[in-house]
């Protein structure tokens, strides 16, 4: 007797569970008659999105690219960083990439082959991009992305009202700016916050310390690229490595377990002055802290000379068109309103941009957190910026996160690490095929 | 001579084909790979460059002594725990059944999950484990985060989860010596002790030798725990072969990953052939 209870329940919560499954597709078909003018109606795009950053800007622009065309765009998130460069190489060498994909332009770009997998897009994109963007995103002059957001850059973000209360001035050269955290440490504050439990962020002292290098330089990305220059051996390439030791001492004490999730918490809590990171930390510090983001401003990771203190820029992820995909011109709408007006409004009204965007004419909106402010106006309107090593050649040692935390934990010096990343990358220019 | 063969050899064909398809080509294929520069496009012959520019590699001697270190730790320390555990479990105690499934728990769970979790608790200011130190009066410690504890808490932590397998091996072995040789030490007044190192010992030795071999294989290979609590740092502190290996994969060296893996199956074939034979040769029938 139970037994049959239990089974005319079943048959009745499959039968309801089919209604629902129809009822759920017939109310998408009638949405879509009502909205017949929507020229794509009922056409599917997905897209990979590659990242570890807020979903809130794609979901947004997702959200209003289907209303206005009538498309249905799927999203797949894949985390950043070695796991999903394995996805992403895996996925398009297998033919089973999607429509688009969000990932890295820059260096990883050109590992990916872009020519094999990617539509050039150079002549319906380029003329509406940033020069430096349509470089990044791009391998031998032919474009092959979009920019999936703003750009960001890797800064120093810092306490105003610790800045304040002690008094001090915005450092120009490296020196002032150890003098800056002698007196916060003096004064028992943690003058800098290192997150090095998540790598990656070990290596921001470093990376964003280009414009530094490039100003000592200003051949030092092609002279790296041809094999002639060396960190281990360039004065100003083993500064760079320098300033990770240097800031060892003024660490909090728990700097190899601290991760980045945790550092958005504490420099939201007072808790550090000085976070030497990508500023797309803003991002997911407002999504948890909303304007209490605002406490912050950022300058350009400090250098030697005091008149040219530069912002070392990252360019943002770039959007994709697989050549193969089957809907091509729901695809091309699709990135033609992701940057429309429309589509970047809808993208910075749900997650305010980390720096100023890659398109031509597009200004940054009025809520801008403070610190991109201080940013447009320190040094994009003065031209002080230059991009990150990544976007000028192809050669990034893929251990660069590891070496560099290593050295921030002291079991290496500054030139030995340096020294370590040279033939690390030696493995990549092998890889690329480069006379190294 | 005939009666030895009453099958076929080709009986034999299925599973060779499969051995072959799964198992040999691949094998083969690899070894050619490793002496290539590859992408999902083509390759480049290049010689043994790979495998100079591996051994070159300066966390490979870390890596190595790392993997040598996990292997033997892990599989010392399974094998003792395991062997005193099943021998609580054997011997007279009630609610045994309970006992034996909540010492197999930590083997039903994911290693990366197990991973996570003790990352959590070794946490340097907000673990639980830090936490209890405290509360007895002692100073915490960077379990993940010293270079020199790091690798040591993994392995703890392996052990922690691979003891369940270690346990019910030998808990197997235990049970099927028979209980007259037992009956009779103990006619002749041989204590505990003497009953342990005379006869448990000696008799369960096949299946110690199986621990042995697994754990310490297993060790070798291992990837999944470092991965997911260290991902191989503080900087190289806690490399494996397998993380070396995995780390060159995903930058996409791929000539230098197969390479890679070519020397540490060599490896791994180099040290287990001859412990095997030896554990074999000492087992007593």
């Amino acid at each position: 007797m139970k037994r049959k209870a239990v089974s005319a329940l079943l048959c009745m919560s499959m039968v309801v569970g089919m209604l629902a499954g129809c009822g759920s597709t017939d109310a998408g078909s009638a949405g879509s008659t009502a909205s017949a003018d929507t020229p794509y109606s009922g056409q599917k795009v997905s897209i990979m999105w590659v990242s570890n950053s807020s979903m809130d800007g794609i979901n947004a622009v997702v959200d209003a690219a289907e209303k206005e065309l009538g498309i249905e765009v799927d999203v797949e998130q894949v985390p950043g960083g070695e796991d999903g460069d394995n996805v992403v190489k895996t996925r398009l060498a297998s033919g089973d990439m999607t429509d688009l994909l969000s990932y890295n332009c820059g260096s990883l770009l050109a590992s990916l082959n872009p020519s094999e997998y990617f539509a050039d897009i150079t002549s319906d994109y380029a003329d509406k991009l940033d020069e430096n963007f349509v470089e990044a995103a791009g391998v031998d002059g032919t474009l092959y992305g979009i920019p999936a957001s703003a750009s960001q850059a890797g800064a120093v973000l810092y306490n105003l009202d610790m800045y304040e209360k002690y008094n001090l001035e915005i450092p120009k050269t490296w020196d002032e700016f150890l003098a800056n955290c002698d007196v916060l440490r003096e004064a028992g504050e943690t003058a800098v916050l290192g997150t090095d439990g998540d790598s990656w962020t070990s290596q921001v002292p470093y990376l964003g310390d280009q414009y530094n290098v490039q100003a000592a330089d200003a051949n030092f990305a092609e002279d790296f690229e041809a094999g002639k220059t060396k960190y281990a051996t360039s004065e100003a390439g083993l500064e760079s490595f320098q300033k990770i030791e240097d800031l060892i001492p003024y660490m909090n004490e728990d700097h190899m377990a601290t991760t980045y999730d945790d550092g958005c918490d504490i420099m939201m809590e007072d808790g550090a002055a000085h976070w030497i990171i990508l500023t797309s930390a803003l991002s997911n510090m407002y999504e948890l802290y909303e304007d209490d983001v605002n406490k912050l401003g950022c300058f350009a990771v400090p250098g030697r000379d005091a008149e040219n203190c530069g912002l070392t820029v990252w360019e943002p992820n770039a959007i994709y068109m697989n050549k193969d995909t089957d809907n091509s011109d729901a695809v091309k709408a699709f990135m033609d309103f992701y940057v429309s007006d429309a589509g970047l409004d809808a993208f910075t009204g749900a997650e305010l941009p980390n720096g100023p965007y890659c398109i031509k004419g597009y200004e940054l909106p009025e809520e801008c957190y403070t610190a991109v402010k201080q940013m447009q106006a320190d040094y994009f309107d003065t031209g002080l910026n230059s991009v990150a090593l990544e976007f000028q050649t192809a050669v990034k040692g893929s251990n660069c996160a590891a070496i560099c935390q290593e050295l921030a934990s002291g079991q290496t010096t500054a030139a030995e690490a340096a020294a370590k990343y040279d033939e690390d990358c030696k493995k990549q220019a092998v890889q690329l095929g480069l006379n190294w | 001579m005939n009666k030895k063969k009453i099958y076929s050899s080709w009986f034999l064909a299925p599973s060779m084909i499969v051995f072959s398809v799964f198992f040999l080509l691949p094998m083969v294929l690899s070894l050619f790979f490793s002496m290539t520069v590859w992408n999902f496009n083509g390759f480049e012959f290049c010689g043994f460059d790979n495998f100079i520019m591996f051994f070159k590699e300066d966390s490979l001697r870390i890596g190595i002594r790392n993997s040598l270190l996990y292997a033997v730790l892990t599989c010392v320390l399974k094998l003792v725990l395991a062997f005193f555990i099943a021998l609580f479990l054997t011997s007279k105690i009630k609610t045994k059944t309970i006992q034996r499934s909540i010492v197999f728990f930590p083997n039903l769970v994911s290693t990366v999950a197990v991973g996570i979790t003790f990352s959590a608790l070794m946490h340097p200011s907000k673990g639980l484990l830090n936490k209890c130190l405290e509360f007895i009066g002692l100073n915490g410690v960077d379990w993940l985060g010293n270079t020199k504890i790091a690798l040591f808490s993994v392995i703890a932590t392996d052990v922690w989860k691979g003891l369940s397998i270690a346990t019910i091996i030998f808990i197997a072995g235990i049970q099927s010596i028979d209980k007259t040789y037992y009956e009779a030490a103990m006619m002749d007044g041989a204590n505990f002790w003497q009953r342990l190192k005379a006869i448990t010992i000696p008799l369960s030795r096949s299946s110690m030798n199986s621990i042995i071999l697994l754990s310490f294989i297993g060790g070798l290979r291992s990837f999944d725990l470092i991965w997911s609590m260290t991902g191989g740092g503080p900087g190289f502190a806690t490399d494996v072969m397998a993380s070396i290996i995995y780390k060159q994969y995903a930058a996409g060296y791929y000539g230098l990953s197969t390479a890679g893996n070519v020397i540490m199956f060599v490896i791994i074939a180099v040290i287990a052939f001859p412990l095997q034979r030896f554990l074999l040769s000492k087992e007593v029938d």
